[in-house]
């Protein structure tokens, strides 16, 4: 029984790819219909966002060179963590809504609904990537570029995946509970406070610095920013997030599958 | 062989307090509500290429079936069995995304019904040439009109060519024309062997299109069989209660007189005679036909004023024929459980092309006012030799010089 949810889940987008790639198609190119700007949005606005941070950091905060990381500006460090997480708020923070906008779909067709979350969660990974393309871009410019970045890929379908397994929780969540929605905003914000994205590691008072290994988001954050601007691989890292990922999306896989066909009767 | 088969199936929706509850009840598997049961004991069987419709009041339970037989819902408890692939339109365009264009639509829809890209390419000309709406394709579907909505929705689902359709009241909301092409379409489903359910509460489509019919009466299946009878069973029904409570507030009203209530009649028949008194579906042009009316009186004293028309459909009457101003025509008072036949004999039949529905009823001294209406099958104008839409006795002469 469990086997095969976690089967079906995990099969769903190669048995129905059409359906899967129709329906991220549509998520996709939804954000941008009826705007003039299309798809020059997805470039405009993280180069503007990019640059307000640097101009905030180096500018008015003249932020300190961060600890360990030799003479990277802080900008740069700072990005570096912000735009993956910021694929994960993204995310997480349209979670709670999926299924609640999907409602007509889901009580009068039959299809498999569990591709709601992952089309959910890949949509604005493929959003965001586009800004962490740039910014990439400009980073091999600045001569940054290092045989480690090839894991980069590897990093993101791992973070992709946490990802996924914590949308199909709260987004399976939320056809019952409303307040799931207000919950998410709540605990992003305090979750990204709490992740070293803006501060680097090294301020936190050394009793505290090991307890970040139970944040997973720590982990890629730092993972990224080891293998983009140090050239190192810090297999530590890589081991939380390996774990994580695989929790994350079998139990949050498990947990949709188990409890979808109830969604016909309260949606 | 059956193509669904459904036994004993139960649905039920279970109350709860609390939202919350619903959540606790399924992470810890205790129970915290209270059932309401939508449908109990469901059990029919529909051979394949047969059609079955389903009637009854709102919140009968239609939807629900409609819905579990889909597959969006799970019974409660119970099997059911449907073979091949099913399509559904139990809500206009469920699933378009109102940005997108038509055309994107269909590639959407369509393989939320599974079909392969290949094939929606191949399909795409045809759906837009069905759908008439060959103009507005490429407009998003939100500037549609909700009638352009159930036509591009309408033509996706029957497009696929699926082995099992599943159609909920979805006929109403377009055009005479675009209805007329849809009845079409489903008659052709029907000749391929598909096939079909469908809900409405348009008596007469479910009585064209049906087989068999379902009537559902608080979640039950009250009666089940051929589609006229079990029409005719709930027509029957549907006026005796509405005559109940009309009947009632006459009483109060007029307590002295004894007008017509809905409550002093009950039509048995509407059915087309030749002139040798045999009930009959085919006419020719400029045959003279007898139209009947088998009245039962249920109150005495009823005063019953009756009436005919020949309806192209539903709501297009091509030509009528009432009693009320004439006083030739007997109009009572009956007696209670007098059958009363009333007879028109129709001359030269006008009609040339076309099939149309005799209607049948009593009304009051005003006529405005339509007690009891019941429709008899429909007639079909034998083919004949000339074009237009009537015909009249014609006399020719040649002359010679």
């Amino acid at each position: 029984m469990f086997l095969q949810l976690i089967s079906q889940w995990i099969l769903s987008p190669v048995r129905h790819f059409r359906l899967f790639y129709q329906f991220v198609r549509q998520e996709f190119s939804g954000q941008f219909a009826g705007s003039l700007g299309g798809f020059l949005w997805l470039f405009v606005t993280p180069i503007v966002n990019i640059s307000l941070y640097s101009f905030v950091f180096s500018v008015v905060f003249r932020a300190p060179i961060p600890e360990n990381f030799g003479d990277v500006p802080f900008v740069v460090f700072l990005m570096i963590g912000y735009l993956p997480w910021f694929a994960f708020a993204d995310a997480m923070g349209r979670a709670s809504g999926l299924l609640l906008e999907k409602a007509p779909l889901i009580t009068k067709v039959m299809f498999p609904v569990q591709l709601i979350p992952m089309v959910g969660t890949l949509v604005p990974y493929m959003v965001h990537g586009i800004a962490l393309f740039v910014f990439l871009i400009y980073l091999a410019f600045k001569g940054y570029l290092a045989w480690t970045w090839l894991w980069l890929p590897v990093a993101l379908a791992l973070q992709f995946l946490f990802t996924v397994g914590l949308v199909a929780i709260l987004s399976a969540f939320c056809v019952f509970l409303r307040d799931v929605q207000q919950m998410v905003a709540l605990m992003m914000t305090t979750w990204f406070f709490l992740t070293p994205i803006i501060y680097p590691l090294s301020l936190l008072p050394a009793r505290v610095q090991p307890l970040m290994m139970l944040n997973p988001m720590h982990s890629f954050v730092q993972f990224y920013r080891e293998i983009l601007l140090l050239g190192e691989f810090p297999m530590v890292h890589f081991q939380v997030m390996c774990i994580a990922a695989a929790v994350s999306y079998v139990f949050g896989g498990w947990l949709f599958m188990r409890i979808k066909h109830a969604f016909g009767d309260v949606l | 062989m059956y193509s669904i088969s459904v036994e004993n199936l139960c649905k039920d929706y279970r109350i709860y307090a609390r939202p919350q509850d619903r959540l606790l009840e399924l992470l810890l598997r205790k129970p915290r509500h209270r059932v309401f049961h939508v449908l109990q004991d469901i059990s029919f069987n529909v051979l394949e290429g047969k059609s079955l419709g389903i009637i009854g009041d709102n919140g009968a339970g239609k939807s629900t079936l409609m819905k579990t037989l889909v597959g969006t819902l799970q019974p409660s408890s119970g099997r059911l069995d449907i073979r091949g692939q099913v399509a559904a339109l139990l809500e206009l365009g469920a699933g378009f995304h109102p940005e997108f264009s038509g055309r994107r639509n269909i590639y959407l829809n369509a393989s939320l019904l599974g079909v392969p890209d290949d094939n929606i390419r191949e399909l795409e000309e045809e759906i837009i040439e069905f759908s008439e709406l060959r103009d507005f394709i490429d407009q998003p579907v939100k500037t549609y009109s909700s009638g352009m909505y159930v036509r591009l929705a309408f033509s996706i689902a029957t497009m696929v060519r699926p082995d099992v359709l599943v159609i909920d009241e979805a006929l109403s909301v377009g055009d005479i024309a675009f209805q007329k092409k849809c009845v079409q379409r489903m008659n052709e489903f029907r000749q391929q062997n598909k096939t079909m359910v469908f809900c409405s509460h348009s008596m007469y489509h479910v009585q064209e299109l049906c087989d068999t019919a379902i009537w559902l009466e608080r979640g039950r299946i009250r009666e089940i069989g051929k589609s006229e009878d079990v029409v005719a069973h709930y027509e029957d029904w549907c006026n005796s209660r509405r005559v109940y409570t009309k009947g009632e507030e006459h009483a109060q009203a007029h307590a002295n007189d004894a007008p017509v209530s809905a409550k002093d009649c009950r039509i048995i028949h509407t059915v087309v005679r030749d002139l040798d008194g045999e009930i009959i579906d085919e006419v020719d042009p400029l045959q003279d036909v007898v139209l009947e009316l088998k009245v039962e009186v249920l109150n005495d004293n009823a005063r019953c004023y009756f009436g005919f028309a020949l309806m192209k459909n539903l709501e297009e009457v091509i030509s009528s024929y009432l009693a009320t101003d004439r006083p030739d025509v007997e109009n009572g008072p009956f007696r209670k459980g007098e059958i009363i036949t009333v007879r028109v004999r129709l001359q030269n039949l006008a009609l040339r092309a076309g099939n149309f529905h005799v209607l049948g009823g009593v009304c009051d001294d005003s006529g405005l006012l339509w007690y009891e209406t019941r429709l008899s099958k429909e007639v079909k104008i034998r083919p004949n030799k000339g074009l237009g839409i009537f015909v009249m006795p014609s006399e020719w002469t040649v002359e010679r010089n």
